[in-house]
This record gives C-alpha cells, structure tokens and sequence, in this order.
C-alpha cells in the first residue's frame, strides 16, 4: 500500500503527453534505424554472394563493332599498348584477358541415339577471374580422361525458359547437364583430334564458353597458327562500380561494357547513399527524442524536488525513490522496442516479399534487433544515471 | 547504536562576518564545544533567527554548510555517506521539523504508514491510539492539507516516533499547541525516549515543551 502512496506522490507532475511524445518519437526513430539496418543487411547480403546479379566487382569490355568498320578491318582486338593503359588506370584492380581458340571447334553430343553435333568457339580467362571454380577445372593433355568447361549461365536459362518452353522440350537441370557426354573436334594446323568434354560449371560473370588456361595454351600450341593474336575482350577487376571514372574512360576509348554492369555500380552506390541518409533521418529523430526524455524527467524531477527532498528525509534512501522512475523509464522504453521490432518485423515482409521475387534470400534479423536492443539499453542507462544523480544530488540541501 | 553527538567550533556560513561576532560570542552552541548524551533530554533555547533549524539540520545531515565539527560517536558527520544517514534516518535519529513536511495530499494514517512502512517499527494498533491520546483520531482518514496547523503538529510527532533511535531532534514540537496538549505530546515523546532509553534534543523560542530537562542550553 506504502509503494502506491510513494507512487501517488512521486508521479504527480508526470506529464503523460511528453511522455507519449518521447515514445511516439522514439519509436519512429528507432523503428527507421532498424528498418534502414535491416534494408542495407539485406541488400548487401545481394552484393556479398560470388554469383549475384548485383555483384560488381567485374566487367567486361570489348570494343565497338560498328558498321562496316569490321569488315573493312578495322581492329576489334586490344593491342598491349591499350591493355597497359587499362591497367595504370587507378580504379582498375586487375586485367585479365580472353584468350580465344585459334582452331576450329565442333562439338557433338549423343542424346539418346540422337546426334547432335556444332560449331563452337572457346575461350580462357585467368582462373582467379572466374566466379565458380569446380574442383576438376585443370587440363593435362596427357592425362585427364575430359575437358571441364564453364557456359553462361545465361546460356542455360535462355534454353529452359526460351527455348524448350516455346517447343515443348524438358527443362534441365545443372546436374544433369554436367552429365552430359561431349566430344570435342579439334582441328587447324594440319591436325585433328577428338577429346571428351563435360560441363562443369555455369558461370554468372563470364558470358562465354570458358576453358581451363592449361588446355588454351596446350590446343592453341598443337592446332592453332596463329600464336601472336590479341584478345578482343577483357575481364576488368575494379575498385569502385559506380566510379564515374569508369564509364567517361569507357566511351572515351570506344569500349562497350558487357551488359549494364557499370549502371548498375551507379544503382548499388546511390542505393548505399540512400540507406545511409534514411539511416542517418532515424538517428538523428531517435537522438532528438532521447533530449526529450531526459528533459522531461529533469523536468519531472525539478517539479517534484521538494517531495524527493521529503522522503528522503523520512529515511527513504534515494535509491527507493529513484527506482519509481526507473521503472516509467524502463516501461516505455521497453514498450517503445518491442514496437520498434513489430513494426521492423511487418515491414521487412513487405520489401523481403518484393526481394524474393527477384531470388535473394533473406538473412536473419537477430543481428538488426539485438543492435535495437543494444540502443535502447543504452538510452536506458542513461536515463538511469540522469535520475540517479540528480535523486542524490538532492539528498543534502546544501 | 549512538551514545553521544559532540559539536565542535561550529559556525554556520550564514553567521560568517563581523555583525555576527556578538551573537557567536554569547552562545553556548556555536562556536563553542558541546556533547550530546544518549538518555539526557536538552532544550536548546533561542530568539528567532539564532540558527535553531540550522542546528537540527547540521545534526540531522540535511545541510553541510557549517565551518567546525560535528562527530558522531566519533565519525565525522561532514563526512557520512548517503548510505550512512539513510540508515541513522531509519534506526538511530528521529527528526520532527518545525515545518512538519506532512504531504498534504496524503490522509493522516498515509502521513503515518509512509514512515512506518519503512521501519516496520510500529504495530497500526499503536499508531491508532497515539492518534486518540493526541486528539486527532477523528482525522485518521483526513487528507493532511485539510488540518489545522496544531494538529498536522501532533500527527508529524506520532510520525517521527514511528522509529527505533537513540536521538530525538523535535524542532519547535508545540509551538502551535495548547497547554493540555503540550503536556501530552512531551508525555508521549518521553515515554518513547525512555522506553529506548534515547536523547531528547527540543528546540523552542519561549513556548516550551513541558517535560524535565537536563540541561538547557542557550543558542
């Protein structure tokens, strides 16, 4: 009964609108932060994987064909001169060049009796440059029973979703397409020879039909005349995607970059900036709304001195006074995270609904709300401090 | 336990200057050396404005703004911890103030419990009847604010009774009271020293309380 009359006492001048204004703030502003954490999680968890449509750490280049330029011959191909100026520039991290077949290639496939046989074309990059590495993806002429390649994998759903769909034909898998038997023909310089070819790999980043180098170095030796060709595309490691740097380079040499992979650098860095700000809007509004915490109890404490004064000189110390307060401030912070996490948790399903459909998956949000919980366990020290000094502070009135 | 409360070449900041230097000079209090014994009751007598609140206060470690040394069964009392007063608030010093500090808002048996609550010292059955031996049983369930000073006087005495001590500070306890009720609250007060076999220290400015003194001391 005591407790209540302390209570009645000490939660006069308690101003339950400061208080709803402090919680309704706090609780926008801590429900921002946590939605812009969770957003930038879930969005760089797009950027992190090796084989992400948003990675972009690469891109290929290639020069312009244009009109009758190439078959006037105009030179589509890098010299070592171009390749070396690529390099010096500073947001290039790595050059790696396409080294292309200089032999004819057909390959033939038995499908259940049914032939099928075609020209190809084959290529190698430096192992480092690739996206998926299978762990067969060497070559020794002498040895090894088949040659791993590595398609697009752009390649495999242009089939399921292009082509058999529109004829009628079963979709395949990249398991089954691994299984699939190839003979290879090589041939040039007076030479042919078959050799087995499996599928290893399927590729997001090199849109070709990669080689190991090894089996590149050893069949241009054998079939290819030759040697001396230069690359016509090259793989490009980059610092910063969105440099705009990269793209004045670009169309000032009369390059072309595979797809819109710079665009999209822009897009990933503009989506950085905007998490940032909206991050930044939510601290600064849970920042604000924290000095209005700590004003109102000030406030409150102020109001109610000479009651604090009172009890403590009737013996109460000033921890069982404090602790009255203590219990608002934990009761509305508390009130103010679980709204926060709610509202991060039903929001996150809406943008997360949109994210699945383009396949990313979704990472766990403990981290995100274990960061809320860290920030208002702060706010609640402090607030705990505050009115534990200014409660002692009033023990002795002089 | 406290046996004894000695005062030494204390001086409150506000008696600091010249003007003040008759007035110090004249007291037994400040300035000069004095014990305070468990079970002795003393009057500390004084015209308004010699620092009889002050004296209370400084003893009861509400204020620290004295020059000298107060010491407490030897401690310093400048020097106490919260802690410390918080627990010879609640065991060992009971304080009735002249401005009494009843919540205004709170009945009489709140005023009441909200101290004894604290101390668990007294059973409801002794608050209600020291209610009845003072007059006031009939304001039991009255908010404090709706009280004559006298009696807000007599419930603030039963309240700082409401306590084990070996010290009693009361402040002025019947300024506001008739005789007949002079007479009974210094019987109730002395009959709780007694019992505890406490000190009485009582300050007054001519309407004394009827009890047996000591000593009596002039501010």
């Amino acid at each position: 009964m005591t407790t209540g009359v302390v209570w009645r006492l000490l939660r006069q001048n308690m101003s339950v609108g400061q208080l709803a204004g402090y919680a309704v703030s706090n609780l926008v502003g801590l429900a921002i932060v946590l939605m812009a954490l969770q957003f930038y999680c879930d969005v760089t968890e797009v950027w992190e994987r090796e084989d992400s449509f948003m990675k972009r750490d690469f891109i290929v280049l290639s020069k312009k064909v244009g009109g009758l330029g190439s078959i006037l011959g105009s030179k589509v191909d890098f010299s070592k001169e171009e390749i070396a100026n690529l390099e010096s520039q500073p947001w290039v991290k790595r050059v790696g060049v396409f080294t292309a077949s200089d032999f004819n290639v057909s390959a033939s496939v038995d499908m259940g009796g049914r032939g099928m046989s075609t020209a190809l074309f084959l290529e190698s990059v430096p192992d480092d440059f690739f996206d998926v590495k299978p762990g067969d993806w060497t070559y020794d002429p002498n040895r090894s029973e088949y040659v791993p390649i590595i398609i697009s994998k752009d390649y495999l759903t242009l089939y399921n979703f292009g082509f058999a769909s529109s004829r009628g034909l079963p979709q395949i898998s990249e398991e089954m397409i691994g299984l699939l038997p190839i003979d290879l023909s090589l041939s040039g310089n007076g030479k042919q020879r078959w050799v087995k070819a499996h599928i290893t790999g399927f590729s997001s980043r090199l849109n070709t039909i990669a080689v190991p180098t090894e089996f590149m170095t050893w069949a241009n030796a054998e079939f290819g005349e030759n040697n001396d060709a230069n690359p016509s595309r090259l793989i490009v490691e980059v610092n910063s995607p969105g440099d705009p740097a990269i793209s004045e380079y670009i169309k000032s040499h009369g390059y072309e970059s595979a797809g819109d992979k710079v665009d999209n650098g822009k897009a990933s860095y503009f989506l950085s900036v905007a998490t940032s700000v909206v991050l930044a809007v939510g601290l600064v509004i849970s920042l604000l709304s924290f000095v209005i915490l700590l004003l109102s109890i000030n406030l409150l404490l102020q109001r109610n001195k000479e009651r604090l004064i009172e009890l403590m000189q009737l013996g109460y110390s000033p921890s069982q006074v404090s602790r009255y307060y203590y219990a608002t401030v934990g009761f509305i912070n508390a009130f103010v995270l679980i709204g926060a996490i709610v509202a991060l948790v039903i929001v996150a399903s809406i943008w997360r609904g949109s994210l699945a459909l383009l396949g990313v998956e979704s990472v766990s949000m403990l981290p995100v709300i274990c960061i809320g919980i860290a920030i208002m366990a702060s706010i609640t020290l402090i607030n705990v401090y505050v009115i534990s000094s200014t409660v002692r502070r009033n023990f002795f009135r002089s | 336990m406290i046996s004894k409360i000695h005062l030494s070449k204390v001086r409150p900041y506000a008696f600091k200057g010249s003007e003040y230097d008759s007035r110090l000079e004249s007291s037994h209090v400040w300035m000069s050396d004095l014990t305070f014994r468990k079970g002795c009751y003393y009057m500390v007598a004084a015209e308004s404005g010699a620092g009889k609140s002050s004296l209370c206060s400084f003893l009861y470690g509400l204020r620290r703004d004295y020059d000298g040394s107060i010491t407490i069964d030897g401690v310093e009392a400048g020097q106490m911890t919260i802690a410390q007063w918080c627990e010879l608030r609640n065991g060992h010093l009971a304080y009735l103030p002249q401005e009494m500090h009843l919540f205004p808002e709170l009945t009489v048996m709140e005023n009441i419990r909200i101290k004894n609550r604290l101390t668990g010292y007294k059973s409801e059955d002794w608050i209600k009847d020291a209610l009845s031996r003072l007059g006031v049983s009939d304001k039991a369930d009255v908010v404090a604010g709706k009280l004559s000073v006298g009696q807000q006087q007599r419930v603030a005495i039963i309240r700082s009774l409401c306590q084990p001590f070996d010290f009693v500070l009361v402040d002025e306890p019947v300024s506001h009271l008739d005789e007949r009720n002079n007479e009974l609250v210094a019987a109730m007060i002395s009959e709780e020293a007694s019992k505890q076999g406490a000190g009485i220290i009582a300050t007054s400015v001519g309407n004394d309380i009827k009890m047996e003194f000591n000593s009596i001391i002039e501010l």
